[in-house]
């Protein structure tokens, strides 16, 4: 499978190197780092074959987390991988993964290494678990020696529940959902939608007692059709179509296949639950409007008007358009009744930032323009206006969480509280 | 941090030294992680050998592991000292009541890696294969493979143990990581060692159930390999897999998609197999958007095989392909090479449309990519011409400047004008085409604006003269360019011939002492034919064909015959290069598809455009002029659903194929001399 895994600096400089297999030789890896980091070919391909040697890798931010490889192995598991091992790193350094802290917790990184991969074979990379058998500076001496702790732990590790620990105690037991979608819009310069899907994804922090087993229900058309309806009750609510949904490991996957009923034993503490891909029916929140004027040979008009589509009792907050301005912009003058306009040269265009944003309302910017003197006569080519917001308790999807019940021996009454939040994703209107 | 920087100077080796051997442990263990840190930026410290494994008596545990990184690392340098340390990992195996360190000790056991040691590894080993904790278990199945390598005579014992616990073992992490061993062993060894019978096989269903993620993936990725008995087997196999398509890992995702697609082939039901496609498309959708970028690669490159194979999965949704404005170009590169292949005749203007946008964008790579794909549009679909023709002139309006995308432009129009000779007239396409000819900088859009000049000669006003003043820099110009120019010059004599007299006289006397044998050659035949019969140089250079009928329809990727085989291999690093594993590997053996007939799964059809009739009979004439080549390709493309059977001799049929192609290009004389890259990527 893996020969190595190494993690190189943007200089292409060498700060972890750990060998699985010994079919790769260390200058091999030096050469790779020379020619392809160090010159950022990197960004051009995440796999590179050199020699029958294939360099696949991943670059956050500086560093660049890289697999070295043989053999025919499979690349979307070795990517989905090296993501793992970063987000573990991150989860031992407190969010952090950058070229000082790798250097400050190497001799931890190595320890790490050894138990998430062995002969090159991907192992249990689940940073929760791994925080019960690896500390930074050794585990305590007691548990080295509780032979019983130790088993219960192996058992854990390797068991069919491994991502949660046994006999957990909480004083009051309670709940929190959020659930957050991310609107993708493209509409074209006349209006009309090119493109739109929600990306949703449900996080949940539970802080439960014990082995409680979880009934999660959304308004899902499939499951709602299945369900019986009870006499006299008469419900408009047809529920919405997803499109496709991705869960965590914890859920029973055979039973939502069979009932689609989304069944789980929690891990403790915070976890993405599901993610969901829906493209029907979407509720946009905001309506574009742009309007575009050239006037004259150095000078240009552009009106933006936009439309907030949900109830007014409701608000968006942190607003953020960008208008986007040609590159030899000299000045722009900005008018609008609410909200700050300023034009920033680096974004190149004007960003347009209104803290809190009604429901139900117009607002209506004007920027004119003037444009300096330019050598270059391609003429401009105008990229889209983008924007971003955030519309607490509104989901574009319509999607709503119509129960979570949650049994355990205990029998407790946990507290559960759930919140709403639409954030705009790529939220583009052409120009 | 303090650990990084210099080099270890001879001082600092010998500082480490009396570190090492100092009487205070804190002081031993900093140097331990000194020497770590030494080697990791890649300094020789083997020579501390010694004094390191003596830091081995503390029952430190993290400082244990840094010495057993230190000695797996050197090992094979010092195999003498390395026998010291033997009893070391003997008594943590046979002694310690810790399973961390029991497994921690056979991993590194394991990796030693030295052929006299692992006589000693053997006993330790079975035990560990047998122990009663899972976790030990699983890392002793791992460690078989190690050994194996190294020193496959002393294993066959082993080999016996794993077989047995493969029908015993309970636990899945175990049984993943047992797959997955066993699997490495069988591509060392080449022989087969799993036995999978019915009980196994609802074993390793049941544990995809339970083990971890990359667990799944092995044994999803074992399945994929797995021919079933028959189609009851394959029904139940892909009902066991179907929940894995929403898992949040995309990898197990992408393997179940696999392994579902694999099995289709098995299933007799052909109600059950559209269902499984409406069930299977709307996951690989979501893949498609993953947002991790790497990740999404893969996927993508491994989305023309699954469009040849299966055209019914992304039936009405090529929208999912449109590139979004932030994407990492790779990812745009992908995306546009499959639009190209998803176009058909009822979604080629949303394709255009969306192709037009991209002509707008900063990188001129990019947006030679595209007038690459939307000329190869233009080519594959005859309703498509017209659409694509006005977006081409609409970009040649607007160009002032000798730019990269420019270049492309002139050779897509030269390949359009190739297959429709009357598109000249469309739009005013050749006068505005005929504006830009002086912005080509590469050999080949040259040769392009050389061969527009001598096909369309009568339509362009002073075409002598522009003629000249490319025959004045004949010399300079590459031998693909003085090729083209030779024949163009002579369509044009014909056309002019009293006012191309001088012209083409000029031409023939710096040509013929060309030291390009085949430049030469070309100069003596024309001037040959000449001045003997000029008629039979018309036949030659002038034939008016009005439309070309064998730009074939061919934009697949594989040998139809090679699709079974790379579906198993979805996912692994052949794939991403397409190739087949063989192709890459030399010391993977040939797999050799033994199933009869390749299926292809297309939606239903509806009633047949026209443009579809044309391209029939387009196909039609092919067929009768290239005799039978093409006749097998139609048959593998037939409907589906109704399991027509292709032959399966289609590789004899494809070598005629290529024959016939280069007999036509030399039979239609040296105009086509680009046609061959209709074929190739872009």
């Amino acid at each position: 499978m893996i020969s190595s895994i190494v993690f190189i600096n943007h200089k292409g400089e060498i700060l972890i190197y750990r060998v699985y297999k010994d079919d790769i030789t260390r200058s091999e890896t030096t050469q790779f780092c020379a020619k392809i980091v160090a010159t950022k070919e990197n960004k051009e391909c995440p796999i590179i074959n050199i020699d029958g040697t294939s360099f696949i890798h991943i670059t956050i931010k500086d560093i660049v987390v890289l697999a070295t490889t043989k053999v025919n192995v499979n690349v979307a598991m070795t990517l989905q991988f090296l993501y793992q091992l970063v987000k573990v790193c991150r989860a031992y350094f407190g969010g952090e993964f950058d070229e000082n802290c790798i250097k400050k917790h190497f001799v931890l990184i190595y320890e790490i290494l050894d138990e998430v991969m062995d002969y090159g074979v991907p192992q249990i990379a689940d940073a929760d678990l791994l925080k019960k058998y690896i500390q930074e500076g050794g585990l305590k001496p007691e548990l080295m020696n509780d032979v019983e702790k130790l088993k219960q732990l192996t058992s854990q590790a390797t068991g069919a529940t491994s991502w949660r620990p046994p006999n957990l105690v909480y004083r009051k037991n309670e709940v929190y959902l959020d659930v957050i979608e991310s609107v993708n819009v493209l509409m074209s310069v006349k209006g009309t939608i090119l493109k739109a899907d929600v990306a949703g994804s449900i996080q949940v922090k539970c802080l439960l007692s014990g082995m409680p087993e979880c009934k999660f229900g959304m308004n899902d058309k499939l499951l709602m059709q299945r369900e019986p309806r009870k006499p006299g009750q008469t419900t408009t609510d047809k529920g919405i179509t997803i499109d496709d949904l991705k869960f965590h490991q914890c859920v029973k996957l055979p039973k939502f296949d069979k009932e689609r009923a989304i069944t789980f034993i929690p891990p403790d503490g915070q976890f993405e639950l599901m993610t969901y891909r829906i493209t029907e029916n979407i509720n946009l929140p905001f309506k574009i409007m742009p309007v575009y004027n050239e006037l004259g040979k150095n000078k240009l008009e552009i009106r933006v008007k936009i439309k907030s589509i949900f109830e007014k009792n409701l608000f968006a907050t942190n607003l953020a358009i960008k208008i986007p301005v040609p590159k030899n912009t000299a000045n722009v003058s900005t008018n609008s009744a609410i909200g700050k306009a300023k034009h920033e040269p680096d974004q190149q265009g004007v960003i347009w930032r209104i803290k809190k944003y009604p429901g139900d309302f117009e607002a209506l910017l004007r920027c004119e323009i003037d444009l300096g003197q330019t050598t270059n006569q391609q003429p401009w080519i105008k990229p889209p206006i983008s924007m971003e917001f955030q519309v607490p308790m509104f989901t574009a999807s319509g999607l709503r969480v119509r129960f979570l019940r949650i049994y355990e021996k205990a029998g407790y009454k946990p507290t559960k509280w759930i919140r709403y939040i639409t954030k705009a994703g790529e939220y583009l209107h052409r120009l | 941090m303090a650990y990084f920087g210099n080099n270890p100077q001879r001082g600092e080796l010998q500082e480490l030294y009396a570190d090492l051997n100092d009487l205070n442990f804190e002081k031993k263990k900093e140097a331990v992680k000194k020497v770590i840190a030494y080697m990791t930026v890649g300094k020789d410290v083997s020579d501390l050998f010694q004094s390191v494994i003596k830091c081995l008596e503390f029952n430190d545990i993290e400082m244990k592991k840094l010495i057993y990184l230190y000695i797996v690392n050197y090992s094979r340098q010092k195999p003498d000292d390395a026998i010291m340390v033997i009893q070391n990992f003997r008594k943590d195996v046979r002694k310690s009541e810790n399973p961390l360190v029991r497994a921690l000790a056979i991993r590194t056991f394991g990796c030693l890696r030295v052929p006299k040691l692992n006589e000693y590894l053997i006993e330790p080993l079975k035990d560990c294969i047998q122990d009663d904790d899972p976790y030990v278990r699983k890392t002793a199945v791992l460690c078989v493979p190690k050994v194996y390598e190294v020193s496959p005579e002393i294993c066959p014992a082993l080999l016996e143990l794993l077989q047995k616990l493969l029908e015993k073992e309970s636990n899945a992490l175990v049984l993943a990581n047992l797959i997955q061993s066993m699997r490495e062993i069988e591509v060392v060894s080449g022989k087969q060692l799993i036995n999978l019978n019915q009980k196994i096989i609802q074993k390793l269903l049941l544990a995809v159930d339970e083990c971890i993620e990359w667990g799944q993936i092995f044994i999803l990725d074992y399945l994929a390999t797995y021919n079933p008995q028959d189609s009851k087997q394959a029904e139940i196999i892909i009902e066991r897999t179907l929940p894995r398509l929403s898992h949040i890992n995309p990898t197990v995702t992408f393997c179940a998609v696999k392994v579902i697609l694999k099995y289709l082939d098995f299933l007799d039901n052909g109600e059950l197999v559209k269902n499984l496609c409406k069930k299977v498309a709307p996951s690989l959708i979501s893949l498609l958007s993953w947002n991790q970028p790497e990740v999404q690669y893969t996927i993508l490159r491994n989305i023309s095989l699954i469009l040849q194979k299966f055209p019914i999965l992304f039936e009405n949704d090529v929208k999912v392909f449109f590139c979004s404005i932030n994407e990492p170009y790779y990812i745009k590169y992908e995306k546009l090479d499959i639009m190209v292949r998803i176009c058909d005749s009822k979604n080629f203007g949303q394709v255009l449309n969306e192709l037009l946008i991209y002509l707008n964008e900063a990188d001129p790579h990019f947006v030679r990519k595209t007038i690459k794909s939307i000329g190869k549009i233009a080519i594959t679909y005859d309703k498509a011409l017209d659409k694509a023709v006005s977006i081409l002139v609409e970009l040649a309006k607007n160009i002032q400047q000798p730019t990269e995308p420019v270049q492309e432009l002139l050779i897509q129009m030269q390949l359009i004008y190739k297959k429709n000779k009357q598109m000249y007239k469309h739009d005013e396409s050749l006068k505005i085409i005929y504006s830009i000819v002086d912005y080509a900088n590469e050999p080949e859009s040259k040769s392009a604006c050389a061969w527009i000049l001598g096909e369309f000669g009568e339509f362009i006003p002073k075409s002598v003269e522009k003629m000249k003043e490319y025959v004045d820099n004949f010399q300079m110009e590459d031998r693909l360019v003085q090729l083209q120019l030779l024949t163009s010059a002579v369509q044009l004599y014909l056309k002019y011939p009293s006012q191309c007299a001088t012209l083409i006289q000029q031409l023939i006397t710096s040509a013929k002492d060309s030291f390009n044998p085949d430049v030469r050659d070309r100069t003596y035949i024309y001037w040959r034919l000449l001045s003997t019969d000029p008629e039979v140089v018309k036949n030659l250079v002038c034939f008016n064909s009005g439309t070309f009928s064998n730009f074939s329809k061919d934009l697949r990727l594989w040998e139809t015959q090679d699709l079974v085989v790379a579906l198993e291999n979805m996912g692994s690093i052949s794939n991403l290069f397409h190739k087949l594993p063989h192709q890459l590997y030399k010391n993977i053996k040939i797999k050799i598809n033994n199933q009869q007939n390749v299926k292809i799964y297309k939606g239903e059809e509806k009633p047949d455009t026209q443009a579809q009739d044309q391209q029939d009979e387009n196909n039609q004439n092919n067929k009768k002029e290239l005799q039978q080549q093409s006749q097998q390709q139609q048959l593998q493309d037939v409907d589906l659903l109704n399991f027509d059977e292709p032959s399966n001799n289609n590789n004899n049929n494809n070598n005629n194929n290529n024959n016939n192609n280069n007999n036509n290009n030399n039979n239609n004389n040296n105009n086509n001399n680009n046609k061959t890259d209709l074929f190739e990527l872009i």
